[in-house]
């Protein structure tokens, strides 16, 4: 019986190639489109789960009230850890991580890496795999470092890595003491190496850590059986405790799964409610409408084919068959269909996925070795089948074998209309998805073209390192002199960042509530405006080298002084939340140094006191860029011997501020074009399906007169109907979707009238296209011919 | 063998209702040849469908075997109708995708039959048909003939007691219609019930009796001799 079905199940797909062509082809992309998205929510929801006690650890958050909200972020104090682990049974482990920039030496070779300096048991929480040495050892010496397999081959090449010394900083030196396997892609932790937490201590940088301060990342290893909530219970005010002063503060700290923390990073009153769990849920949407919009097509494609069958199964009910063999037929058909699709499918995904992995941001494979993998493989194919071959096979097999035997089905409208139907349910799709690409890049652009307010082009910043400081009047002098830049200043973080804030200043006429206001903070010791392009309104800039009083001068930028509400700013004094008296110098018109979609926030510019500054400076615009990188080069390495020349270019940072929107644009753009074809697909199959069927009447609409042109409209027209339908449907859901999309971004575009009509006209200049290859040429038909062959 | 009494079939469209049988009773005996006759639309295939429970009637009673069908379910009648009845049609009705040999072979599929059984039994009545030489060909690369007589073979692979024939010569030449219908005859004298409608005098001069049928009613009945 199988083999029979089998038999029937080829040929048939033989017989109707080119039905069988586009039918597989367009569940084959969707199927692929599908299978790559899941591959990415499979590596975004994977993250931080591969630890032997995965089920255990934690990350701990500090939460604190910050301008009338509650902000919740994910490092503490570095007294917390220990204090976790002495006081709380419920702990068997906590340990510290505080990344770090360091210059790393080997002989001659010279690396700026990312590392992180780390509890000695550290390794035995979060097991990363070693490749050398093991997690009880490698971080107990003081001079131990552990470093990862990459880094050992920067660094060594392909000698033994174990044992060899190397320079930190060029200060201290460490022996390596473990390799690590590289680290996966789905975890949060970025190191390429780990010093031991004893060297914070060496290096002093731990000096003044107090209950309020917050630079390491706590992971808390709890005991078998532990509920974490009753435990974040007793931990929650850890602070105040532990506070001698009990100043009042607010500051809670709490526990959330690592393995959730990827998913889960944006707060709401002080929970993780959100974050990028929302994009993996868009995502398994988006999978799924494509797999939806794909299979609908097989569906239409299999029931427009089986009202051909009809007379086989009138048959095959006549000598005998029963009704569930006959839907068992049809099922295993599509699902036979399903599996060839599925097959081309991991064919099309191994292809795409280097662009696609590039695109989202990570690596992404298909792990061939893995049983659950096929198990959903399996699952899938058999879902899909099951999906795509129901319809007919119910409609079909269900029907008496008395009228099915007339030819065709008696009612054949009833098999139409579900099919229009499907054909509006794509189109709606596709339309919404084409609708969602325009908004989404036209909200892009109009954000990248937004004023910055200073001159990003021709900046480039080096953070300071080794002896930049130490030699920076030397460094900006030769920069200036040798014409190489324009421009110098030192400030406390990129032009494109905030590292600080300050709060609780007090002014002449101001109120208590005044003191909650909170301010961007930003540094600079001189040539600041003139450096970056900011615009001075009112005032001067600030110059702590001419003018000595300048370490307690403020710069302000607008918005700072309407939230003040102060009338003639320059000259007032302000009183710090230190109790020191500062003055305002000047004005500077806003500019965005945060996000570019929000509105610009009130920001104070104070005379440096970083040891750590950021040098800007701003290309000489007289030579090309080349020469002006190469002449700073030479005198940065003359200066700073040891280290890399190592800059970026403010746009291109501030460019990286849209990648999640850039990303966003493409994908839609990417989904909405697959969306569309595989809708096409199926249009034409239908097309096809239609012109065929109705060869008799347009032959004897022929002999009666009618153009071809008329023809041709009246096989279109039917289909474009279905076309405005779609776009009736899909505008008010696709302007809902984009108007809660841009009510995230403060800084935004309306939606626009004109947006729907022209994704509607695409899409009746797709279809269209696509319907009237056939009508055309059902309409040129010789009716003789046509007439004939009924 | 066949015994139906005040059979009613209606089709109701959305205008019209029309009374396709009305209150027909007929019997049929094992072993019978009976030819039914009529004017076109007067619903003699509606009847052979419902003899073959293909469709199942609006009232009265059909006994088949001595057992009241008239309300079996779908499935009742499929395994009724696969053991017992074959069926021939004007348009010949094989499965285009399927061999001369898989047409034939399709019912003692669903039967169950071993697939070696299977074979043997195909072979045998596509010998007795004169078509074992085209077991391998479609159906589109035959003659009208030669297409009715698989249809013929594939009715009776089955050794069914009764076959039920609509216009088995409508499609056929004069020549190619009396081999049908020696056939026929043949399967007759060899103990199965057949039950044929024609509008053809010629044919139905084969049966044993005609049946005659106006408005879905018997009018007359002829018996041969
Ligand atoms: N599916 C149907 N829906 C509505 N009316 C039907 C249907 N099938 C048959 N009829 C009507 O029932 C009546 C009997 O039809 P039937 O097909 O049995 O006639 P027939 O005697 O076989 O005619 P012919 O000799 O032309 O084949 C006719 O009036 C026909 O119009
Ligand atoms: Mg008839």
């Amino acid at each position: 019986m199988i083999r029979n079905f089998l038999k029937v199940a080829i040929r048939n797909l033989w017989r109707n190639k080119n039905f069988s062509a586009i039918n597989i082809t367009g569940l084959a992309i969707g199927m692929a489109a599908a299978m790559l998205i899941l591959l990415w929510v499979q590596n975004e929801i994977s993250y931080d789960r591969f630890y032997e006690k995965t089920n255990r650890i934690h990350i701990v958050y500090s939460r604190d009230k910050n301008n009338g909200k509650i902000d919740v972020w994910n490092r503490t104090t570095a007294l917390l850890a220990p204090a976790l682990k002495k006081d709380y049974p419920e702990v068997e482990d906590a340990v510290r991580f505080r990344p770090v920039y360091f210059l790393m030496t080997f002989g001659e070779k010279h690396l700026n890496v990312q590392g992180s300096f780390a509890d000695s048991s550290f390794l035995s929480v979060l097991n990363f795999p070693f490749l050398k040495g093991n997690a009880k050892t490698a971080l107990n010496d003081n001079h131990n470092i552990v470093i990862t397999n990459k880094l050992a081959i920067r660094l060594f090449g392909k000698t033994e890595a174990m044992g060899k010394t190397v320079r930190i900083d060029s200060a201290d030196n460490f022996t390596v003491a473990g390799v690590l396997k590289d680290l996966p892609g789905n975890t949060e932790l970025e190191f390429e190496y780990l010093l031991p937490w004893t060297y914070i201590t060496k290096l002093g940088w731990d000096n003044n850590q107090t209950w309020s301060s917050s630079n390491a990342a706590t992971y808390v290893l709890l005991k078998k059986g532990i509920s974490r909530e009753a435990f974040d219970e007793k931990i929650k005010n850890i602070v105040r405790h532990h506070k001698k002063d009990g100043d009042g503060s607010t500051r809670e700290v709490f526990t959330q799964p690592l393995s959730m923390a990827h998913l889960y990073s944006k707060s709401e009153n002080g929970k993780l409610i959100g974050g990028r769990v929302e994009t993996v849920k868009l995502f398994i949407a988006i999978a799924l409408v494509i797999l939806a919009i794909a299979c609908i097509n097989f569906m239409n494609l299999s029931t427009a084919r089986s009202e051909k069958r009809a007379k086989e199964v009138g048959i095959r009910k006549v000598v005998g068959a029963r009704k569930n063999s006959l839907i068992m037929q049809f099922i295993g058909e599509s699902t036979i269909l399903a599996l060839i699709a599925f097959i081309i499918a991991i064919c099309l995904v191994q292809i795409s996925l280097g662009g696609f992995s590039e695109v989202v941001g990570v690596p992404l494979f298909i792990n061939f070795g893995n049983l659950y993998w096929w198990l959903f493989a399996l699952a899938f194919i058999l879902f899909t089948g099951l999906i795509a071959g129901s319809y007919p096979a119910f409609y079909i097999s269900s029907s008496r074998p008395a009228e099915v035997l007339k030819g065709t089905f008696k009612n054949a409208s009833a098999l139409i209309k579900p099919r229009k139907l499907l054909v509006v349910l794509q189109f709606t799709f596709a339309i919404i998805l084409i609708i969602c690409t325009i908004i989404v890049e036209r909200q892009l652009q109009f954000a990248r073209s937004r004023d910055t307010g200073y001159n990003k082009g021709n900046l480039v910043y080096i953070f300071s390192q080794g002896d930049v400081i130490k030699n920076y009047r030397l460094i900006k002098h030769d920069l200036l002199s040798t014409g190489a830049a324009v421009a110098v200043t030192k400030t406390f973080s990129p032009i494109t960042r905030v590292w600080g804030t300050a709060t609780g200043l007090s002014w002449q006429g101001s109120t208590e509530a005044d003191k909650k206001l909170n301010f961007l903070l930003f540094e600079a010791d001189d040539d600041f405006a003139k450096t970056t392009g900011a615009k001075l309104l009112q005032g001067r800039d600030i110059d702590i080298n001419s003018y000595p009083t300048d370490s307690t001068a403020l710069l302000f930028n607008e918005a700072a002084v309407k939230a003040m509400h102060l009338q003639d700013p320059v000259g007032k004094t302000i009183k710090n939340a230190n109790g020191v008296n500062c003055h305002i110098i000047g004005v500077l018109k806003d500019f965005i140094i945060e996000s570019p979609y929000d509105e610009v926030k009130p920001m104070i510019i104070q005379g440096l006191s970083t040891g750590y500054p950021v040098v800007h400076f701003r290309l000489n615009p007289a030579n090309s860029v080349g020469i002006d990188l190469a002449k700073a080069e030479k005198i940065f390495k003359q200066y700073n011997r040891q280290y890399p020349f190592e800059y970026v270019f403010a746009d291109e940072a501030f460019a990286r501020k849209f990648r999640e929107e850039q990303q966003d644009s493409t994908l839609s753009a990417l989904f909405a074009g697959l969306t569309v074809f595989i809708s096409c697909l199926g249009l034409f199959g239908l097309a096809t399906y239609m012109a065929e069927n109705r060869k008799k009447e347009i032959g004897i609409r022929k002999v009666l007169g009618a153009s071809t042109s008329s023809i041709t409209t009246l096989l279109s027209l039917d289909f474009i109907k279905l076309v405005l339908l779609a776009i009736i449907i899909a505008s008010p859901i696709a302007w809902w979707t984009m108007n809660t999309w841009l009510q995230g971004y403060t800084y935004r575009i309306q939606v626009e009238w004109w947006v729907f009509v022209m994704a509607g006209f695409v899409a009746v200049a797709i279809a269209l296209l696509t319907v009237s290859f056939q009508s055309v040429k059902a309409a040129l038909m010789n009716p003789v011919r046509s007439l004939r062959s009924e | 063998m066949i015994k139906i009494t005040d059979l009613e079939k209606f089709y109701r469209t959305e205008e019209v209702e029309t009374i396709a049988l009305n209150k027909l009773s007929i019997e049929v005996k094992k072993g019978e040849f009976v030819a039914i006759m009529g004017p076109s639309g007067c619903g003699k295939s509606t009847l052979l469908n419902i003899l073959g429970m293909l469709d199942d009637p609006d009232g009265g009673s059909y006994m088949f075997n001595s057992v009241e069908v008239a309300h079996f379910n779908e499935r009742k009648r499929a395994d009724l109708r696969k053991h017992n009845i074959g069926f021939v049609f004007q348009s010949f009705n094989l499965i285009d995708e399927l061999t001369v040999f898989e047409n034939v072979e399709l019912p003692l599929i669903y039967t169950g039959v071993p697939s070696s059984e299977r074979v043997k039994r195909v072979e045998e009545v596509l010998d007795k048909m004169q078509i074992m030489h085209r077991r391998n060909h479609y159906p589109q690369q035959l003659s009208g003939g030669q297409q009715q007589r698989v249809a013929i073979a594939r009715a009776v692979v089955n050794k069914p007691k009764l076959i039920l024939a609509d216009e088995p010569t409508g499609n056929l030449d004069s020549s190619n219609g009396n081999e049908v219908m020696e056939l026929l005859t043949d399967l007759n004298e060899h103990g199965t019930t057949i039950i044929m409608v024609t509008h053809s005098e010629h044919d139905a001069r084969y049966s044993h009796r005609i049946i005659r049928l106006l408005d879905g009613q018997t009018v007359m009945e002829n018996i041969m001799i």
